[in-house]
């Protein structure tokens, strides 16, 4: 653990060291012992609460910006870089992200009133006329050219709205396109009751900035869309071979064993149901634990001897939350690319521990087996595939790439016969 | 002695000597995190007594000293604490360990909803 609580302790102990020395060899006279004990007691505490802030680093500058951002988010109509750094719309085009966005636009806007549509309905409605212009309510007439056309639509008329009040204020509308990279998905409309249209440079420059925040929303939904999919291919990757061989194995012990083979057929009931049942990306590593206890079970009873597995468990560990499916995988590698190739077998150790100091949870899964090429290695840690190779690790590196960022390790250290050992470090959650 | 309709015991029941050799080092962690704790608190009374001398000689309630306050009621209460949360966190250790999917696996049968 280099970067976890030992070398705190460490320098604890040195401060502690040093504070004898400098209290009761050096100062003369020396200082009372309760004195020197509350300044190491004052020390030690300052250390072990900034350690973890140390470890961090200095804050990013994107962090430091983001504060502003925030208290301006407050200030609405202060200015359209306000509105713009704003994030109303990140969720997508929705009633509510629609409605805060027309609120935020329209003091901007000279008390213009301000409308956002999907490609049918009025999503949100703010301003002069928002007594009769509701949520809900059909899209005016000149929407359609917007939508169709994905150009800027000048209404210069108040007849030409379409709107069935008599005592609507609205005269004229600049009405333009709201995309979320090619498709056009709504519009941003902009009324004024004075008969003058609002300058179509910046309603069409609003809607830029809200199609870039739609853009982004569909980006982040498809990254989403990503890593699902990534963890239902992990899912359905579960190997055939695995199953077939599984159940010759049950097979061949039916009828000397029928106990064992009951055993074996909750264990495999136990696997796939947990494959199958688990929803979500995080499970607490207890369950994760569970699961890849009956994997090796099974590959034990297949295997026998030939498998031998050791377990390391910290008891803070158990309750904490890691990516599904991620530790199984792992095992399973060590298992079919490192023992299985030794005709002695070998041994697969899963250690797992939690550091609350720097609030990271460690997985480690070692094997003694046959491990791998420096070439082989070299590819795998560049991310290169070829056919014929499993895709667990690159599902697992992309899957935690998704989740946590920059803010996980995943490292692999092996030798030719002299096995393999994977470190994983997440964020504890 | 099952009888001829008993189902027998459960599966979960039968757990591999590596996993219960894994408890086993899991839950000595425990007690030896926990006798630390213990030791380390008891170490603090003569040590406090030798540090400061207001714990040997300052007054608190009924004139009874900082020292005598813990040796008389502060160590029991420290020893049930202890105590209950080794008893607790040994008992959860061993319920996720061992046995089946356990507390906080996914509920229910049969095919997902979705």
């Amino acid at each position: 653990m280099s970067n976890g609580s030992l070398p705190l302790a460490g320098v604890i102990a040195l401060l502690w060291g040093a504070m004898y020395l400098v209290t009761q060899v050096l100062a003369a006279p020396p200082l009372g012992t309760g004195t020197t004990v509350l300044i190491g007691a004052g020390l030690t505490t300052a250390l072990v609460v900034g350690y973890p802030s140390a470890l961090r680093g200095p804050r990013s500058k994107g962090r430091t910006r983001s504060a502003p951002a925030r208290l301006q988010q407050g200030r609405h109509g202060t200015t359209i870089a306000a509105v713009g750094r704003s994030m109303p719309l990140r969720s997508g085009l929705t009633a509510d992200g629609a409605r805060r966005t027309a609120q935020l636009l329209q003091p901007l806007l000279s008390g213009a009133a301000v409308a956002i549509t999907d490609r049918e309905r009025v999503l949100a409605f703010a301003g002069p006329g928002a007594g009769h212009h509701r949520s809900g309510d059909a899209a005016a007439p000149p929407t359609a050219g917007a939508l169709s056309r994905g150009k800027t639509v000048l209404v210069r008329r108040g007849g030409e709205l379409g709107c069935p009040a008599p005592e609507c204020p609205l005269r004229t509308a600049v009405i333009a396109p709201l995309t979320d990279g090619k498709r056009t998905v709504g519009t941003l409309q902009v009324f004024r009751c004075d008969g003058a249209l609002t300058p179509r440079g910046v309603v069409e420059g609003l809607a830029g900035i809200l199609s870039l925040h739609l853009e982004l929303a569909e980006l982040n939904r498809r990254q989403r869309l990503a890593v699902d999919a990534k963890l239902d291919a992990l899912r359905a990757q579960i190997n055939p071979h695995f199953l077939f061989n599984t159940l010759n194995t049950i097979a061949s012990k039916a009828h000397t064993d029928p106990e064992e083979t009951r055993q074996l057929l909750v264990r495999l009931s136990d696997f796939f149901r947990y494959v199958v049942r688990q929803e979500g990306h995080f499970a607490k590593f207890g369950q994760e634990y569970f699961f890849v206890r009956t994997y090796v079970s099974l590959e034990q009873a297949r295997y026998g001897e030939r498998v031998r597995v050791r377990y390391d468990i910290d008891p803070q560990v158990l309750t904490a939350r890691v990516p599904v499916l991620i530790i199984q995988p792992l095992v399973e590698n060590a298992i079919k690319h490192g023992l299985t190739d030794k005709v002695e077998g070998g041994t697969v150790t899963l250690k797992a521990r939690v550091d609350p100091l720097t609030r990271t949870t460690s997985i480690r899964v070692a094997d003694d087996g046959a491990g791998i090429p420096a070439d082989v290695l070299e590819r795998i840690s560049n991310g290169e595939r070829r056919p014929g190779d499993g895709q667990g690790l690159s599902n697992i590196a992309g899957r935690l790439a998704s989740l946590y960022g920059e803010r996980y390790r995943l490292d692999i250290r092996s030798s030719e016969d002299g096995g393999t050992v994977v470190d994983l470090q997440t964020p504890l959650g | 002695m099952h009888d001829r309709h008993d189902p027998g015991p459960p599966a979960e029941e039968h757990d591999t000597p590596a996993e219960v050799d894994a408890a086993f080092r899991t839950l000595r962690r425990v007690a030896l995190g926990h006798v630390a704790v213990f030791t380390g608190v008891l170490a603090a009374v003569p040590l406090l007594t030798g540090a400061l001398a207001w714990w040997s000689q300052g007054r608190l309630f009924g004139g009874m000293s900082p020292m005598f306050a813990m040796t008389a009621f502060g160590l029991y209460a420290f020893f049930f604490t202890v105590c209950l949360a080794a008893a607790t966190l040994s008992n959860a250790v061993e319920e996720r360990m061992l046995g089946g999917p356990g507390r906080d696996a996914p509920r229910g049968d049969g095919p997902p909803a979705a």
